[in-house]
């Protein structure tokens, strides 16, 4: 079932096009990668899908409703979370406190309602953080609950990371660069979690150039070069593909990872 | 004994406009210079809600915060749509311009300023009760701004001055926090210009200028912004200390540039020496 569809998106700065016509969907599921050079514009399809950036043209549709035109942080809360490939943890806050920013109903957002309905907001509050205190501990972080980010590993932070958008609870999950700089333990954990994701019913996007993440994960994936979608399919029939060999590795066939 | 009473006074209202202020600028990290004209705004309405239309001072007192608020928001609903760095912009020009409104309207006094205000409080005891509404609507102040900045919201606004992009990301509304803050803070100026309005029961448009705006700025850096306690102690001593230069008796002309030196060397040595003021914030692991 669909759950994320681009109809013809297209996005320009200046001259430069950053999304050429795209047309994409994102299924309930299934884990769909998204290959390219650097510059291909695939942190861009995330920024438009999120609402960083609106479209010059084309429609975003999160099941039967139009997304294109509503601001960042009414699509999180229509169900589209997403990571970030610098992370961008809270530095003031600690993980716990990360976490706790991420639900979709955040307890007492109008400061209103927080005065005139104490109860609710208690128990809204008392339910985030139950939650946020399960996420921590399956992916084995409950122990650096009450530190602030940068005292974490590099490794932990990204999982912090990942933790926050899964406070979420959408229908969606957009993942850029998920396994960049990470290694051991954490990169089994990563996988684990983005698998059950997706095992759960979420349509999951991911950006990576780790190929045999790729590969292990994703059942379909597309392949962008300059703003375009080039190439789309199972991952075997992409990575066999001499045009994003030579689009990718400029010219002279798959070179290493 | 009354001059006392008087120092009493301005630290209590300072207390407010610092506190108020570091609300806006120290947590919320919005860059607006137009405090000293919501005060100057709640004052002159709530002034004229007594005199011209009969309201109790008490309501005349609410209706002037309640104008400040709203004017808050017209202010920062269109400039904060844009970029936070607009509202700079658009706060200097509505400090500006108000003021001259103000000195144009003949209903309120003009340029010559409004007098004749009728004070809450009246008798022997007039200066105490006073004493006792400010302090008591002080605290209020502080607390409400303490309370506005801990627990669940204020972990939102820290998180927001942190990295707005991503916090929008996650489902927060940046706008409404910045709107709702920037209005709490206006309307505690608006609640201390209120009451100076009906404690001294003059009003003078060329008070509430822009070097009022830096005052409580100066305020807010020594006692340490983003502290709930610092603006307290920014106001207490920088109320204080003016009041205990004039005791050396210098001629007037030289007093006043002697004020702004001490003001603007403040700054200038906090930023360099202590930039988390003199109550620094609890530090995180």
């Amino acid at each position: 079932m669909t759950v994320v569809r681009l109809e013809s998106v297209c996005k320009s700065f200046g001259g430069i096009v950053v999304a050429d016509d795209i047309d994409l969907e994102l299924r309930a599921g299934e884990i769909l990668g998204l290959i390219g050079p650097n510059g291909a514009g695939k942190t861009t399809l995330f920024n438009l899908i999120c609402g960083i950036h609106r479209p010059d043209s084309g429609e975003i549709w999160l099941r039967d409703r139009r997304l294109s035109r509503l601001p960042v942080y009414r699509r999180a809360r229509a169900g589209i979370a997403r990571t970030w490939q610098h992370i961008r943890l809270f530095p003031t806050l600690s993980v716990l406190e990360n976490l706790l920013i991420g639900p979709r109903d955040y307890p007492a957002e109008a400061l209103l309602s927080r005065l005139l309905r104490p109860g609710q907001r208690r128990a809204s509050a008392e339910a985030a953080r139950a939650r946020a205190e399960a996420i921590l501990s399956r992916i084995g972080l409950s122990e650096a609950r009450d530190k602030i980010p940068g005292a974490l590993p590099f490794g932990q932070q990204k999982l912090v990371g990942l933790a926050r958008t899964l406070m979420n609870d959408g229908d969606a999950l957009l993942l850029d660069e998920p396994m960049a700089g990470v290694e051991g333990q954490v990169y089994e954990t990563i996988k684990q979690v983005v698998r059950d994701e997706a095992a759960a019913g979420r349509a999951v996007c991911v950006v990576e150039h780790n190929v045999s993440f790729i590969r292990d994960l994703c059942t379909r994936a597309v392949f962008m070069f300059n703003g375009r979608i080039r190439q789309s399919g199972t991952v075997e029939q992409l990575l066999a593909s001499e045009q994003l060999a030579e689009l990718y590795f400029g010219g002279g066939g798959p070179g290493g990872s | 004994m009354e001059y006392i009473y008087t120092i009493l006074i301005l630290i209590g209202l300072y207390v407010i406009m610092a506190s108020s202020f570091n609300l806006i600028i120290g947590f919320g990290g919005l860059i607006s210079i137009a405090h000293p004209i919501f005060f100057a705004l709640s004052a002159y309405v709530s002034a004229l809600a007594n005199m011209h239309f009969g309201a109790p001072i008490p309501l005349a007192i609410v209706l002037g915060t309640l104008f400040a608020v709203v004017m808050s928001v017209m202010l920062s609903l269109p400039s904060l749509r844009v970029s936070g760095d607009y509202l700079l912009i658009a706060s200097i020009g509505f400090q500006l311009g108000f003021v001259e409104v103000i000195k144009n309207v003949d209903f309120a006094g003009g340029a010559g300023g409004l007098g004749n205000i009728e004070s809450m409080y009246s008798g022997p005891h007039r200066s105490l009760a006073w004493i006792v509404t400010v302090f008591a609507l002080a605290a209020v102040a502080v607390v409400l701004v303490h309370r506005v900045t801990s627990g669940e919201y204020g972990r939102a606004i820290r998180a927001m001055r942190d990295d707005e992009e991503c916090f929008s990301s996650l489902g927060r509304n940046a706008m409404a926090i910045k709107i709702t803050i920037f209005a709490i803070g206006s309307g505690l100026a608006g609640l201390a210009g209120a009451l100076y309005a009906h404690y001294f029961q003059f009003l003078s448009p060329d008070q509430f200028g822009i070097i009022q705006s830096g005052l409580i700025l100066t305020m807010v850096v020594v006692g340490g912004m983003g502290s709930t306690w610092g603006p307290v102690v920014g106001a207490l001593l920088l109320t204080a200390l003016p009041q205990a230069i004039t005791f050396l008796n210098l001629p007037p002309s030289i007093m006043a540039p002697v004020q702004g030196m001490l003001y603007n060397g403040l700054v200038l040595l906090f930023l360099y020496v202590r930039p988390a003021g003199l109550v620094a914030k609890r530090a995180r692991q």
